[in-house]
């Protein structure tokens, strides 16, 4: 470990100064251990094993401001992006920022809270869960956020409480003069046997770059169900640092979705940790990624326990000069016995200039337990091309038809109507450009 | 469960090889600087280039930094405690057989690897290394008459100088990592081979490699080239005594592979691994890496690693030429406290060059077993090809299985497929087995066997019995 | 030959008992048909009698040639003479048949004091078995029931019981996934192979196979007890009135669930 002195500081450290204050003392806190912590922490590089493949330079060589001097333009037509299922259960942000009278909370009844955290800072969850389910090792990013946040996206089921629509998180970033940096934040705590639905989404109104950080910390308790589906919709030049982290306690189920479409580039950082036995959990993701953009997906999924049906699938389709990382881990510990983690990763690469890294990764201490993985890098099958061609398609048609099969596959579990139809659109428009753009053999 | 102790005992046979041999050998400083180098290449009587060669490489280690970046944890080596060159107080050079030390003479019986060439297995000439000092070469001039030079590197660099000057380094940099800076530097022996053009070799060629020195390191370099359609297949075999000490094991072989030239390269590898609470045992740090220099050439590894108390270790293929084609098979077995961080990297340069990768781990006790691979397709390397397969299987609760493969594509017409698996010996197995009248011992042999067997099949065949033996001393006990 | 006294069966550890007094007196030259509904417990009491390390007999005994084998291990009933055609074949990634069979036959063989066979002894050995079944002899090179269909596996459990000569021979279901064909051949290898010194016990769901082998006793078991035997008419009653009846009759019994 560097020694905290000879912290070379970055721009997150250089905006660390810009922290707001907060007369909350959940907040001071979480700022106040944040702050100590980016001070002893550097900011990454690509000689760390876990940066080895990432280009850091889109952050590195940007002179970020803070928000309130970035020149943001305001927000329009924001209604657009609202999903019909969540009429009732709705938070928007802008720029990280709560704005109640975009949303629509208090819809689902009894039992079911949705809210700006800020507004709910006294409830016991909040105090108990807070930055504390959060747990990624050194991560200046984690650490910033916990610096910066004030609002954020709050998600209580109570006890046997079943949310009956969809709750959408849209986090909405703004075309501004200057590069800025947000910090969105959401805490999801889903009590014994309660059942919800969250669709997260990070969309760019303009084309600028700016850099969101958005935190999410999710506890699933015993026999609960969540279904989360994030969609990164970033502006092409913006930078997405994820870092969402799910704790699922017994017999409950998470499953997860992970939609890469925008920024220049984006490092995801999704965790599923299990506290007890009997439980099941997904981890999907698809990235669609074209002209320069780096897309870097660093995942764990890790049993502590025994009894545990895991899955991954993550595909990437890698056009133009893009970039995709991949490096999932599975980690078995010592006595999680009967666990039956599979893993695949998909990557098609249809252009020259384009490039894969993939590392999958097994980590296996327990001796009763299925595990696989498996990972392939490749163009469409040339013998799937013919045969669409002899039933009368074009290449670039059947190249088209083929890639958009491909990317179909992980959406098809997105559950709420409205949201799979726009993901189907996203991958159509996707696979449109690029057979527009002449795919290479 | 009562199989997984019948597997463990098993696996924990007692090792058959610690043995010392007592030899009387010549007085060496410990540790290392420019004036203890110069004295390896004294002692050697090498020519100004070769010991140019050592002090570039001295100075270049010096400057690096002791790698930690796998998956194992150990007590460094002392570099300044080591003595780097170790050879038994012997005439220079032998001319007959009769001149061997006879206690080195009766070690490599005990081993199983008589030098008398009346007793050879047909067809497979032996150089025997000794501490770091090749001791004899067999059949020396039945492959002379084929053209095919096989002595000891030492040997080579004064009777074959322009090849040696020519190849050694030129797939293993002096600067290629921090112990292949060091063997470059101190390097006291180890076999070379040149088989030239339109050549196949008459038999197969064997080293056997034995520690015996208790404060030595062993620093020995293989170099072979297979020039334009030659062919050649090549053997080592390492054992060692057993020591409370860790010995250091840094070896560097190099391989060439000119136009169609294959070289088959494979290991049985069962240096001490230590005892029960990791006393003892061989650090095994190599490199090892062909160069598929020429078209159609081909490369091919195959290894059964069983001993060492820490191997790091990643034979590798740079596929240069085009339709050029490596392979890499795989059985790493660890026990007690060994650990073991292996696998390959296969780089596609060239165009349609194609590689393969099996790997089998099979841990117990407090082992640790990993597979590290790198697979790179190159953005010239049109139509590359790799399949991957590395599986796993763990043996009692106190033991880890890791598979860390990277991948690497820049080329759309490249195709590179990964699969891993791990598992455990299934009771169902084991009952289905017995049923049918096999001892629970056998049944888990078996088994064991079926998992590793599309890495067995891939050794030579004069060595398949002996590796079968290996696994089978590994893997053969009392029913707990 | 085999007689199962008042056998109580449990599954190891969690105390759930699946048979619940189970007795049955098998003879030499005898075939037995062990019928009854699925979960009845048929397929646990000859995986019991094989000796599966799943299971624990909590009360009672079983007795091969008078002689409890209670304590012996499955590889020691299998020289005994015990054989058990598996209802799911186990998979052997690596390992092939002629492998295994080798080893099977030699072991055993030399437990009995009979000679062991050389490599060319034994391949022609199996190829007269091989015809018994009608199976071809690359099957032999293949991996121990890797990538075998279903109907290949069973074919190959009673390949195998030829090879090894067994005399007791518990088939569990091994009717089930046959088409028609090969159920007539795997019949008629059973057929030839049943003598007057060894026994066969059929495990079956359905009378089907019963066409083809005609059993001397049959049984049916419904809640891990045998609640009727009969003879072979007891199958045809059974193909024409379900289990229902005899469920019934478990019940009034007030025995089984």
């Amino acid at each position: 470990m560097a020694l905290a002195t000879r912290i070379e500081p970055s721009i997150l450290h250089k905006l660390a100064k810009y922290a707001p204050e907060s007369e909350n003392s959940v907040w001071t806190e979480i700022r106040t251990k944040s702050l100590k912590e980016l001070n002893s922490t550097a900011f990454p590089h690509r000689k760390i094993e876990e940066w080895i493949f990432t280009d850091l330079r889109p952050i590195v060589r940007t002179d970020f401001v803070p928000l309130e001097e970035a020149g943001t333009f305001p927000a329009t037509d924001i209604e657009k992006y609202f999903i019909p299922e969540s009429d009732r259960s709705r938070l928007v942000f802008i720029n990280g920022k709560f704005h109640e009278k975009y949303s629509s909370i208090g819809g689902l009844g009894k039992g079911v809270t949705v809210g700006n955290l800020a507004d709910h800072s006294d409830e016991e969850e909040v105090q108990k869960y807070l930055n504390n389910l959060v747990n990624y090792e050194n991560d200046v990013f984690v650490q910033y956020n916990g610096l910066m946040f004030e609002d954020g996206a709050y998600i209580h089921l109570e006890k046997g409480a079943k949310a009956e629509a969809p709750i959408q998180v849209l986090n909405l970033y703004t075309d501004a003069k200057n590069p800025f940096v947000a910090t969105p934040r959401m805490l999801v705590v889903s009590e014994e046997e309660s059942d919800v639905t969250i669709i997260e989404d990070h969309i760019g109104l303009g084309e600028n770059r700016y850099m969101t950080i958005p935190v999410c910390e999710v506890k699933v308790k015993e026999r609960a169900h969540i279904h989360h589906v994030r969609i990164q919709r970033d502006s092409i030049d913006a930078i997405h640092v994820s870092r969402p982290i799910a704790y699922v306690e017994k017999n409950s189920e998470y499953h997860s979705y992970t939609i890469t479409l925008g920024a220049k580039l984006t490092r995801n950082e999704p965790r599923v940790i299990q506290e007890d036995e009997e439980v099941d959990f997904t981890l999907d993701g698809l990235v669609l990624i074209d002209g320069e953009q780096i897309a870097d997906t660093h995942s764990v999924m890790d049993h502590r326990f025994s009894h545990a049906d895991s899955h991954q699938l993550h595909k990437v389709v890698v056009n133009g000069k893009a970039h995709s990382i991949f490096n999932g881990k599975i980690f078995v510990r010592r006595d999680a016995q009967k666990i039956d983690s599979f893993q695949e990763n998909r990557n098609l690469l249809l252009s020259e200039d384009g490039l894969v890294n993939t590392k999958p990764q097994l980590e296996i201490f327990a001796d009763d337990v299925l595990c696989s993985h498996g990972a392939t890098i490749g163009q469409l099958d040339p013998e799937e091309v013919f045969y669409l061609q002899s039933r009368g398609m074009t290449e670039e048609k059947a190249k088209e038809v083929l890639t958009y099969a491909f990317a179909l596959e992980t959406i098809e579990n997105v559950k709420v109507e409205s949201v799979h139809k726009l993901l189907i659109d996203e991958v159509y428009r996707y696979t449109k450009a690029n057979s527009e753009s002449k795919v290479t053999v | 469960m009562s199989e997984t102790k019948a597997l463990e005992s098993m696996i924990g046979e007692e090792y058959k090889y610690g043995f010392t041999t007592d030899v009387e050998y010549e007085d060496f400083p410990k540790g290392i600087n420019e004036d203890v180098v110069r004295l390896i290449s004294e002692k050697k009587d090498e020519p100004e280039w070769m010991t140019e060669f050592r002090l570039k490489a001295y100075r270049a280690w010096t400057e690096m930094e002791e790698p930690s970046w796998f998956n194992a944890t150990y007590e460094k080596p002392k570099f300044d405690k080591l003595q780097y060159y170790s050879a038994p107080k012997n005439k220079p050079k032998l001319n007959s057989l009769d001149e061997v030390d006879p206690n080195i003479r009766e070690t490599y019986e005990k081993l199983g690897i008589p030098l008398d060439e009346q007793k050879m297995l047909a067809g497979v000439a032996v150089d025997a290394v000794f501490d770091s000092v090749s001791i004899f070469t067999t059949f020396k001039e039945k492959l002379a008459e084929a053209g095919v030079i096989f002595c000891s590197i030492s040997e080579a660099v004064h009777e074959h100088p322009e090849l040696v000057k020519k190849y050694m380094g030129s797939v293993v940099p002096v600067r290629d990592n921090f112990y292949a800076a060091l063997n470059s530097a101190v390097f006291s022996d180890g076999s070379f081979c040149y088989v030239p053009k339109d050549t196949i070799c008459p038999m197969e060629l064997s080293t056997y490699f034995r520690i015996n020195n208790m404060n030595s390191g062993q620093f020995e370099r293989t170099l072979i080239i297979a020039e334009e359609n030659s062919h050649v297949s090549y053997l080592e075999g390492c054992t060692a005594p057993m020591y409370d000490e860790h010995q250091l094991h840094a070896a560097v072989v190099e391989l060439i592979a000119m136009d169609n030239a294959e070289i088959k390269y494979s290991t049985i590898q069962n240096w001490y691994s230590g005892d029960e609470d990791g006393r003892g045992g061989i650090y095994n740090f190599v490199t090892k890496r062909g160069a598929c220099r020429g078209k159609s050439s081909k490369i091919s590894w195959t290894q059964l690693e069983t001993g060492s108390a820490v191997t790091l270790k990643y034979p590798s293929v740079i596929l240069q030429g085009d339709n050029s084609v490596g392979e890499f098979f795989s059985v790493a077995v660890t026990n007690k406290r060994q650990q073991a961080d292996t696998g390959t990297k296969m780089i596609h340069l060239g165009k349609n060059t194609k590689s393969t990768i099996i790997s089998k781990g099979i841990s117990a006790g407090n082992s640790n077993n990993s597979y590290r691979g790198q697979v790179k397709i190159s953005k010239k390397a049109d139509n590359a090809r790799n399949y991957s397969q590395c599986d796993s299987m763990l043996i009692g609760q106190t033991c880890g299985a890791h598979t860390f493969p990277y991948i690497e594509s820049a080329n759309p017409t490249g195709k590179v497929e990964h699969e891993a698996t791990t598992s455990r010996v299934g009771e169902e197995q084991i009952f289905y087995l017995q049923q049918r009248g096999l001892s629970e011992d056998d049944a888990i042999s078996l088994i064991v066997n079926g998992f590793c067997k599309e890495v067995l099949k891939e050794l030579p065949m004069e060595f398949a019995v002996e590796a079968n033996k290996l696994l089978g001393i590994k893997l053969e006990g009392s029913v707990g | 030959m085999l007689e199962i006294k008042d056998l109580h069966v449990e599954v190891e550890g969690e105390g759930i008992e699946i048979l619940k007094g189970v007795n049955l007196t098998v003879n030499k030259g005898e075939i037995h048909a062990i019928m009854g509904p699925n979960g009845s417990g048929k397929s646990t009491l000859a995986k019991i009698v094989a000796g599966h390390p799943e299971y624990e007999v909590s009360k009672g005994d079983i007795l091969y040639n008078g002689e409890s084998i209670l304590e012996l291990d499955p590889d020691e009933r299998a020289h005994a003479g015990v054989f058990l055609a598996f209802q799911y074949p186990v998979e052997v990634p690596g390992v092939t048949n002629n492998t295994l069979l080798r080893e099977s036959y030699n072991t055993i063989a030399a437990s009995r004091g009979r000679e062991e066979l050389d490599p060319l002894e034994f391949d022609d050995y199996l190829r007269d078995k091989l015809e018994l079944v009608d199976m071809n002899p690359d099957f032999l090179e293949r991996s121990v029931n890797a990538g075998f269909s279903g109907g290949e596996k069973k074919r190959n459990e009673i390949f195998q019981m030829a090879v090894l000569e067994p005399t007791l021979s518990l088939l569990d279901e091994t009717d089930s996934g046959l088409d028609i064909d090969a159920l007539r051949i795997v019949a008629d290898g059973i057929n030839k192979l049943h003598g007057e010194d060894d026994a066969v016990v059929l495990i079956t769901h359905y009378q089907r196979l019963l066409n083809y082998i005609v059993p001397d006793h049959v049984h049916v078991m419904i809640g891990g007890k045998i609640v009727k035997s009969g003879g072979k008419e007891l199958a045809i009653e059974l193909e024409e009135k379900g289990y229902d009846w005899l469920e019934t009759h478990a019940t009034v019994n007030g025995e089984a669930k």
